[in-house]
């Protein structure tokens, strides 16, 4: 088990969600989009540089890089 | 002919704007959100004897106010009080979708709800109880497959029932535990005391203050309290 931010996640690895490292503001906006403590995702492509796409609850999302700095997961 | 504004809202890649083609067929056209450029569409058709006119809105997740779709979703609801709010969920993808109808429901906004996509839940094995989650969201509940048309006529059947119920919503509550209703109890009863409340439902105005919501507060900050 290691935490590690979302960016650092290879393609098709499945991570758990733990925590958001940053304001409220941004913390909002990504729970609104689905993106909450222990939700499972599923890293889609993650190339650098450029967005990393995951699959969460079902959807897919785009994230910019520096968001997925902030967004710290549980890998196997 | 009796007038019905229907407004249509959903997360993005809900079906909505298949929805709103399989409602409006050739009666549409697109115009833009006053001062921004964020496209608006808009539409009619015709049911039994009534005209009703079709808004669709920005597909959004949530109704904060974060970003302008969200905005304008968000003030079209509220502030033109549309007759009826039809909120098109994705079937196969329930959970998340819920999400913006509990945001709808909170706001008091006179709802149906449009179980779309029912073709590719049944795909996954995924089996819906819809009178049950009717009930319990306690607003109509539509299934439809809109990429194939179905469940269009049904919709509109909610759609005119709803728009002729004149009586005020009863909001749907979350109850968010004890210390957080304390607050919103107390925050609800200077609200209903100050005139920003007029037409908003206190509660929906007390969980956006304590949100930190910053298009709401702006409404309160011209107000004195007291």
């Amino acid at each position: 088990m290691r935490i590690m931010p979302l960016s650092m996640a290879r393609p098709g690895e499945e991570v758990l969600l733990v925590g958001i490292e940053a304001g409220f503001g941004l913390r909002r906006k990504l729970a609104d989009m689905g993106l909450s403590p222990g939700v499972p995702l599923r890293v889609i492509h993650s190339q650098m540089p450029g967005p990393v796409i995951i699959e969460v609850r079902g959807s897919r999302l785009a994230l910019g890089r520096g968001m997925t700095q902030r967004i710290m997961v549980r890998g196997e | 002919m009796k007038e019905v504004t229907l407004a249509l809202v959903g997360n993005p890649n809900s079906g909505k704007t298949t929805v709103f083609n399989n409602l409006t067929k050739t009666h549409q056209y697109v115009g833009n959100w006053p001062g921004v450029t964020v496209e608006k569409k808009e539409g009619t058709c015709r049911y039994n004897d009534y005209h009703i006119k079709v808004v669709d809105l920005p597909g959004v997740y949530s109704l904060t106010a974060y970003s302008l779709d969200e905005i304008i979703a968000r003030d079209f609801i509220v502030e033109k009080r549309p007759d009826v709010v039809v909120d098109i969920v994705d079937a196969s993808n329930l959970e998340r979708n819920l999400y913006l109808t509990v945001q709808l429901l909170e706001m008091g906004a006179r709802l149906v709800v449009a179980l779309n996509m029912m073709d590719e839940a049944s795909e996954r094995n995924l089996r819906i109880d819809v009178e049950r989650l009717s009930s319990r969201l306690g607003v109509p509940v539509v299934p439809m497959v809109a990429s194939r048309n179905r469940g269009t006529e049904e919709l509109l059947k909610k759609v005119v029932e709803v728009g002729e119920k004149k009586d005020p919503v009863e909001p749907f509550k979350v109850d968010y535990g004890r210390e957080i209703e304390d607050e919103i109890a107390a925050l609800e009863k200077l609200i209903s005391q100050s005139k920003v409340a007029e037409g908003y439902s206190p509660r929906w105005l007390a969980i956006k203050l304590l949100e930190g919501d910053e298009e709401i507060t702006k409404k309160f900050a011209e107000v004195e309290v007291g």
